[in-house]
């Protein structure tokens, strides 16, 4: 696959960040017409495109043939997105905390403190065939 | 994102526009950054007001700028921060870290 596809509510798209827009204006546009809030989109898109350029880069190591599929599942109340890779999978406890004084200044390593940060739940399931990050919200107040 | 920039009384204020998210678009912002550096122009503004949002990969960006101008004896502030980057700011601790003024020109004017 040499470009994006997009089938209902799934995104696959290849491994170069080049996509990333594509993957936002899919999130925002899917969002925006279940009526969620600006503010809430923005939140669900900033914690999307992080975990699919963590995928990217870190997953998928930037192999243009391994893919990042995005599915959003759109409840009455809530929204539970799944973000699949092809990588070897990571231990998500081991990041050190970006808000301790001696991190503060780190270039890299606030992605997943900030998903956590913004969404309800963060889960990670690692499979011999790559790793899923399942992130849910709720979209009513 | 889209990237243009002004220079106000010798300092540099670099105008994104959109989101940043990584990919190209991020690179322009780090690239642009760091072309002024390179020229020696140590006093840089970013004015946010036309970001919607950023996530990690724009707060590095921001930190990459802010360390090298200090590292070079300059400065890197920020202006016009909105609501949604101002909270990441202070989830990430960030907001302790940058000085942060409501308007360009208040930014600008804090160099003297």
């Amino acid at each position: 696959m040499d470009k994006p596809q997009i089938s209902g509510d799934t995104i696959i798209v290849p491994s170069d960040t080049t996509y990333l827009a594509e993957v936002d204006e899919f999130v925002e546009s899917k969002l925006t017409a279940a009526g969620v809030s600006s503010s809430l989109t923005a939140d669900l898109a900033i914690s999307i495109t992080e975990i699919v350029n963590n995928a990217i880069l870190h997953g998928n190591k930037n192999d243009p043939k391994k893919l990042v599929t995005v599915t959003l599942k759109l409840g009455q109340d809530d929204v539970e997105v799944s973000i699949k890779d092809e990588g070897q999978g990571f231990e998500p406890d081991s990041i050190p905390s970006p808000i301790d004084e001696a991190n503060l200044l780190n270039q890299v390593g606030r992605g997943i403190f900030i998903v956590r940060s913004l969404m309800d739940s963060v889960d990670f399931r690692f499979t011999s065939g790559g790793t899923e990050v399942i992130l849910r919200k709720k979209i009513k107040e | 994102m889209k990237l243009s920039h002004k220079e106000i009384d010798g300092v540099i204020v670099l105008e994104p526009k959109g989101k940043i998210m990584g990919g190209p678009d991020a690179t322009l912002l780090h690239d642009m950054l760091h072309d002024f550096i390179d020229q020696n122009k140590k006093k840089v503004v970013i004015d946010l007001s036309k970001v919607e949002w950023m996530n990690s990969t724009g707060l590095g960006i921001l930190i990459s700028g802010l360390t090298t101008l200090r590292n070079n004896g300059g400065e890197l502030k920020l202006a016009c921060v909105t609501e949604k980057i101002e909270s990441l700011l202070t989830i990430t601790k960030l907001i302790t870290v940058f000085e942060n003024y409501d308007t360009v020109e208040d930014a600008v004017k804090s160099f003297k």
